[in-house]
């Protein structure tokens, strides 16, 4: 029983990150633009808020500075890809990279790598931290229970705001948006900022709340899990988040088996959440409803005067 | 021999030069000297080629601080380069812009340089190679690590002493023979003070993942677990005990500079202790690399403990420090008889376990307990 209480406690500073870099990833692409860059700007997100944290320790700044960072950087993301129409793949793999360098280049250089600092208490929710068994769910820092606020704004924005009806327009078909006298390319370029500063939120969540220290490449391919939740979620909000937390799960049982002596095979332990993105996938594909969540015209580059 | 130049550079000239005088100096010095040791042709030029960056707070940073004692001892400059990944097209060139630049000993940092060390040696005969944690040796090559497995025994020993629930636990990378002999060691000298005591190992599957370290360390704690320790790269499993409020023991540097109210005692890298002894050998020539690699103690510079301010007794300390002697003044810690978990001899009575056997340790002493 301890077991579980323990375990699920350790959920959220799991399942926050890819959640929050999902429904970045989400407004993103729901624009039409493909974001393969995740990885990058969870970096990015997550040194700029260590930085700001030792230099100010508010956390609620660094959160900002994190997501203003990713913003910032995904300005360059924005230019390659909407008004260069370069190739939505590989710009968003060349800011992968070229987020790795800069961040462990600026870690190192204004030596902020390994300095601990101090996050957010953890704020329990009376009486639900009362409760057993789950109890330790509901004592959790201030930002996971700002992640479902986030998500229902999200979402509403995206379903109920003429705004965002506007920005699924642009992602399905911007020739017909286009048309209608929604500015496609000004969309896009917001979608991207707004987008990238979620994910930024995701890697500042991760470098102050959950590790709380700067070590170079720490994403640890988390990036790349919140691309492929994306379309596992198939561009839905909520499903992402139901993944998100799914892998929350797994990823903190793994320690909580090992921790109680459960003997099993490690390598395959450590394998699982990748199984179950396969598995998940494949069910999915098999289900056969997904046909047209994909938007229209992700990855495609808008211009006016082309025919299609 | 083989070596392959390209048109314009003058590494021909240079190669006809010194294969002439090379030439010269084998009739003049006669067979005698064809099958001895490696000899500088001039003075001492060395470089390093870093792993990380010098300041990443453990591996390399240990390396690092070795270098600028090196650099009093020997009283000359260390050329060095940060972060080349463990890939032979980051690491030649690297080595080759120092050999370029009159570098004739090139020290690198990492198990993943091994293959290609062992190709740059061969490919530049006069320059003289060594390599931390490397597995390939040659005649101008070697490779060196620490039997940290001494130094974690006394970590252990510390671990048992400053715990109350006898419960100890061990953030680890993978398992390997050099993590698992640590984990094993840990788990033997924690019941040397308390012979009660476990450890429950958390494989992370990562050198330098602080989520998963984070996490790991947040479980054991969880289940009782009083003391922390660690073979990873980062002081992720120490800053989480100290948040927790329980005691830790380092690795690769005295970690209390992170976690001062939970380190008690830090397994530590003493690289300038084996490297300047070494690097005079290669100036004073006819330098004979170990055939298998270097692979040192305590005294030959394999590491050693630094305590912390918290967590121990002197009563405690001083036990430490008695069987530190002891392993300085010779005591194998995997002297026989030593029986696994399983209850197989590994070590018969009377002898110790040999390095290869130590190399692929894939068995656990009783007390351990890990996954699969």
């Amino acid at each position: 029983m301890d077991l579980l209480a323990s375990w699920l406690g350790n959920v959220p500073d799991f399942a926050v990150p890819y959640a929050l870099a999902a429904l970045g990833l989400i407004l993103t692409e729901r624009a039409g633009v493909l974001s393969l860059g995740a990885e990058g700007l969870l970096l990015a997100g997550a040194l700029a808020s260590i930085g700001t944290q030792l230099a100010f320790g508010v956390a609620g700044l660094s959160l900002l500075a994190g997501m203003a960072a990713a913003a910032l950087v995904s300005i360059l993301f924005a230019v390659m890809v909407i008004v260069l129409r370069v190739n939505q793949v590989i710009a968003g793999l060349t800011l992968v990279f070229f987020c790795q360098g800069l961040t462990s280049l600026l870690g190192t250089l204004l030596e902020w790598t390994n300095q601990p600092i101090r996050g957010l208490p953890a704020l329990a929710l009376w009486p639900l931290s009362e409760l057993p068994l789950v109890g330790k769910l509901f004592h959790q820092n201030l930002m996971v229970y700002l992640t479902v606020p986030i998500f229902l704004g999200v979402v509403w924005y995206l379903n109920r705001s003429t705004s965002g009806l506007r920005l699924r327009a642009v992602g399905e078909n911007p020739q017909a948006a286009d048309a209608a006298g929604i500015p496609v390319l000004a969309y896009r370029f917001a979608a991207v900022m707004a987008g990238s500063a979620l994910v930024g939120l995701a890697g500042a969540y991760i470098a102050v709340l959950s590790t709380k220290m700067w070590i170079a490449d720490m994403s640890g391919g988390r990036g790349w899990i919140a691309v492929a939740l994306v379309i596992f979620a198939r561009w839905s909000p909520w499903k992402a988040l139901a993944g998100a937390v799914l892998f929350g799960c797994i990823e903190a049982l793994i320690p909580q088996l090992a921790a109680a002596g459960v003997r099993l095979p490690q390598y395959f332990v450590l394998m699982t959440p990748y199984a179950v993105t396969l598995g998940v996938m494949i069910w999915v594909a098999l289900g056969g409803r997904q046909n047209n969540a994909q938007p229209g015209a992700l990855g495609e580059p808008y211009v006016r005067e082309e025919r299609r | 021999m083989h070596t392959t130049f390209t048109p314009g550079d003058d590494a021909m000239h240079k190669w006809i030069q010194r294969s002439l005088y090379s030439a010269v100096l084998v009739s003049v010095a006669g067979v005698a000297m064809a099958d001895d040791g490696f000899t500088l042709e001039g003075p001492p030029k060395i470089a390093m080629i870093y792993f990380d960056a010098k300041n990443d707070g453990g591996w390399t940073q240990a390396f690092d601080e070795a270098r600028v004692k090196i650099e009093k001892e020997l009283g000359q400059k260390i050329q060095f380069v940060e972060k080349v990944p463990e890939s032979a097209s980051a690491i030649k060139p690297a080595a080759e812009r120092f050999i370029s630049r009159g570098a004739n000993i090139v020290i690198g940092t990492a198990f993943g340089y091994s293959d290609t060390f062992k190709e740059l040696a061969e490919k530049y005969p006069r320059v003289a190679f060594l390599n931390g944690s490397g597995t390939t040796n040659g005649h101008n090559l070697e490779s060196f690590y620490g039997r940290t497995y001494e130094t974690h025994y006394l970590c252990g020993m510390a671990a048992g002493a400053a715990s109350k629930t006898g419960k100890l636990g061990f953030v680890a990378a993978n398992p390997f023979g050099v993590v698992n002999w640590t984990v094993n060691a840990y788990e033997m000298g924690a019941k040397q003070m308390n012979p009660n005591a476990t450890t429950t190992v958390i494989y992370t599957g990562a050198w330098n993942d602080p989520v998963k370290e984070r996490a790991a360390a947040m479980a054991l704690i969880d289940q009782g677990a009083d003391v922390i320790g660690q073979h990873v790269d980062t002081p992720t499993p120490q800053i989480v005990a100290q948040e927790r409020g329980v005691y830790g023991t380092g690795h690769h540097r005295d970690l209390s500079q992170f976690a001062p109210d939970a380190t008690i005692c830090s397994a530590i890298w003493t690289w300038d202790k084996f490297l300047v002894p070494e690097l005079k050998k290669i100036a004073a020539g006819n330098w004979k690399p170990a055939p298998y690699g270097a692979f040192m103690t305590i005294p030959e510079g394999g590491g050693d403990i630094a305590f912390g301010k918290v967590g121990l007794s002197e009563e405690a300390k001083a036990k430490i420090m008695a069987e530190r002697q002891a392993i300085i003044d010779g005591k194998h810690i995997y002297a026989g008889p030593l029986v696994d978990r399983e209850g197989k001899e590994r070590v018969p009575a009377g002898s110790t376990l040999s390095d290869a056997d130590l190399w692929k340790m894939d068995w656990y002493v009783p007390g351990v307990i890990t996954q699969k």
